[in-house]
């Protein structure tokens, strides 16, 4: 008997090596069907921008456009506001992001290592927060805006997010919890201001907490929606992802254009996501260990 | 120890440090305050007011309230023949066919379509049944009984009915995030591509992706269609523009949007669980599902957990993804409850009402959250509490 034959003679359920390989190959098939799968709706949108309006409703449907053409891309460069939408959602992301850092990260360090009145009472009702569903203070906040003529400017969509959010406060305070106690005792004694001691003694050591907020607050923002559309409404400050919504009522059927439009919508955040993708996910499987 | 400083009182440290520990956490405390606590307090005001912003607000007491809870359960027993008492039928519109003319109506055909007419048991008409101004939320028969769920805001509880049935696609998502995870936590080539490739629908703008999937939905030209026909699948899916498929379409996206976030937190979690549990396992002779039965699920139970109430209150609060792709329809099938609350607030101005049904949605969340916490009891297992 050949060693194939008695490879095969032997059943597989005697042969765990066999039965190891069998496995990893499958896991390998599953696994990349299941990424193909996840990808097609991007190919399929890359492909719909690069072809002619009348190509889109050729049967069965060209994966790569003959002809290729980029006039999609023009189309949306010139006669939509996209391009100053990115740079609006740059500008707002960016802002709210440093600012809720900063203001989260100080009183982050202040639950974790200050003593103080009411300190457990109130980090209580400030995790709260996090349990409270942000629709319910949306109308009054509207109104509150409002009143202070806020509507159709950045301050809404910026302003809240600059005082902090729960969620970076609870991950601050984890973070700074867990540093070791000689540390501040080192700057007391040589009698450093407490405001010292966190700009010069801990957040050097939370570049991995200012790193994470930083990442997580950055794709929040940016995919924010519902309050961007309430409050941002000429499209010079109008963010990405509203006009994006509002080109598919413009651009009904011309779905050449829309796609070309997604692509460009998410290219940014794409990019980043390419350049730091270890990093990205890291910070989420930190923050959900977390969480 | 020698201090550069002059020794301080006591005292004076402990009020120096509460001072600065206060201004530390001023600007997150004034947030909390000018942005979350008062203005969820003013909700609730509100709620109890009618105030459109361009006239002064109205005290209106309890009637906002009074109109979300206005619903009713209404049996509706076959019509009958007011003279006669004879059970009335309906074929194809023709109300009120007595059922002595039953079999006559049966062998003629329909005028609008040539087809026999299609004879079913006749019901008065909702309105005629339900409370002035109501409508109806949905018809359920039970072993041949009608009953007629009715609501004077029937959207809105239309609405809560599609929020609750497209959660479904949270549980669904993580099951399959979880068999993603444990197929991908081995010693796996190209293991960080996988993972950075089932990641990235999550982190790619909401509104980007909701285009692209309006587009795949497309009944004609879009690719779904043509893909499941070119494998021999039925090809002939309404997707988006049908109400029996939009909420499960709009929950296929929704799977596919989340399943990248879900498995890497299960994968992280995975990652943590000692390998000496499952060589226990080993010896005592389990096999794969032993092994995942007793030691990966209960070691996952708290990040399950987590995903599950975090993905509910995620998905009560679904706005964009809708709102995109089908603007609540067709009729109101995939309306959701943040929908209608924006709808009656900055389409209507109904700030009063609007507020109302926002505390209704919050406090929803709350109770579920709860619950989830309650349950969580009974089948979460925190590693700590082992050596208890």
């Amino acid at each position: 008997m050949s060693e194939a034959a008695r490879v095969l003679a032997t059943p597989l359920r005697d042969d765990p090596r066999r039965q190891a390989q069998l496995l990893r190959a499958l896991s390998y098939v599953g696994l990349f069907t299941l990424a193909f799968i996840i990808l097609i709706p991007f190919f399929w949108m890359l492909s719909t921008s690069f072809k002619p309006a009348r190509g889109i409703f050729v049967m069965p449907p060209q994966w790569i456009p003959d002809p290729f053409i980029l006039d999609h891309y023009f189309t949306i460069w010139e006669k939509t506001h996209l391009a100053r939408g990115l740079v609006n959602s740059t500008f707002i992301a960016l802002s709210t992001t440093l600012g809720e850092i900063a203001t989260s990260t100080l009183a982050g360090f202040a639950f974790a290592r200050m003593r103080f009145p009411a300190k457990g009472p109130l980090f209580g009702l400030l995790l709260m927060t996090m349990m409270i569903p942000g629709i319910v203070t949306l109308i009054p906040t509207f109104i509150l805006f409002g009143e202070l003529d806020w509507i159709d400017t950045f301050n809404p969509v910026i302003l809240p997010y600059l005082l902090g959010t729960p969620f970076a406060l609870f991950l601050s305070r984890q973070f700074f919890s867990g540093l070791p106690r000689e540390l501040e005792d080192a700057a007391k004694v040589d009698g450093a201001s407490f405001f010292q001691i966190y700009r010069h003694v801990f957040m050097p050591q939370a570049r991995p907490l200012v790193a994470t907020l930083f990442v997580l607050g950055y794709l929040h923002r940016w995919n924010d929606f519902l309050a961007p559309l309430i409050y941002l409404r000429s499209p010079e400050i109008q963010t990405v992802s509203v006009m994006l919504a509002r080109l598919v009522d413009f651009y009904v059927q011309d779905w050449s254009v829309l796609m070309a439009g997604a692509m460009i919508a998410l290219l940014p955040i794409l990019i980043i996501f390419v350049v730091l993708q270890r990093f990205i996910i890291e910070s989420v499987a930190f923050s959900g260990l977390k969480g | 120890m020698i201090r550069l400083r002059p020794r301080l009182s006591q005292a004076s440290n402990t009020r120096r440090e509460a001072f600065w520990a206060w201004l530390f956490i001023l600007p997150v405390t004034a947030g909390f305050f000018l942005f979350v606590l008062g203005p969820m307090l003013a909700s609730l005001a509100l709620s109890f007011t009618k105030w459109d912003l361009l006239s002064p607000a109205e005290w209106a007491g309890t009637r906002n309230w009074h109109s979300i809870f206005s619903v009713s359960v209404v049996h509706t027993p076959q019509a009958r023949d007011e003279a006669s008492g004879d059970l009335l039928f309906q074929c194809g519109r023709h109300r009120n066919v007595p059922a002595s003319e039953l079999t006559d109506w049966q062998r003629r055909n329909d005028e609008r379509t040539g087809e026999p007419f299609d004879c079913r048991p006749g019901y008065p008409r909702d309105r005629e049944v339900l409370p002035e101004r109501f409508g109806v939320v949905s018809e359920v028969t039970l072993v041949g009984q009608r009953w007629l769920l009715g609501a004077r805001d029937h959207v809105l509880w239309i609405a809560l009915f599609n929020t609750v049935y497209m959660l479904l696609a949270v549980p669904v998502g993580m099951a399959l995030a979880l068999a993603v995870a444990i197929v991908l936590n081995q010693q796996l080539r190209g293991r960080n591509l996988l993972r950075a490739i089932f990641y990235l629908p999550n982190v790619l703008p909401i509104a980007a992706t909701s285009v692209i999937w309006l587009w795949i939905f497309n009944p004609e030209f879009g690719i779904l269609n043509h893909l499941l026909g070119s494998v021999g699948l039925p090809a002939e899916g309404r997707w988006l523009s049908d109400q029996g498929t939009v909420k499960p379409s709009l929950m296929i996206m929704g799977i596919w949007s989340a399943l990248g976030f879900q498995m890497l937190i299960y994968l992280a979690a995975l990652q943590a669980v000692p390998s000496q549990l499952y060589e226990a396992a080993v010896i005592d002779g389990a096999g794969l599902w032993g092994r995942f039965r007793f030691v990966t699920w209960p070691s996952l139970s708290p990040t399950t957990f987590f995903l599950l109430v975090t993905g509910m209150i995620f998905g009560f609060q679904s706005f964009a993804q809708p709102y995109i792709m089908t603007r609540g329809g067709p009729g109101n099938a995939s309306r959701t409850v943040v929908m209608e609350i924006w709808k009656n607030g900055f389409a209507d101005l109904e700030m009063g009402y609007a507020s109302a049904q926002a505390w209704l949605l919050g406090v929803v969340i709350l109770l579920i959250t709860v619950a989830n916490f309650r349950l969580a009891r009974r089948w979460v297992f925190y590693e700590h509490e082992q050596h208890v």
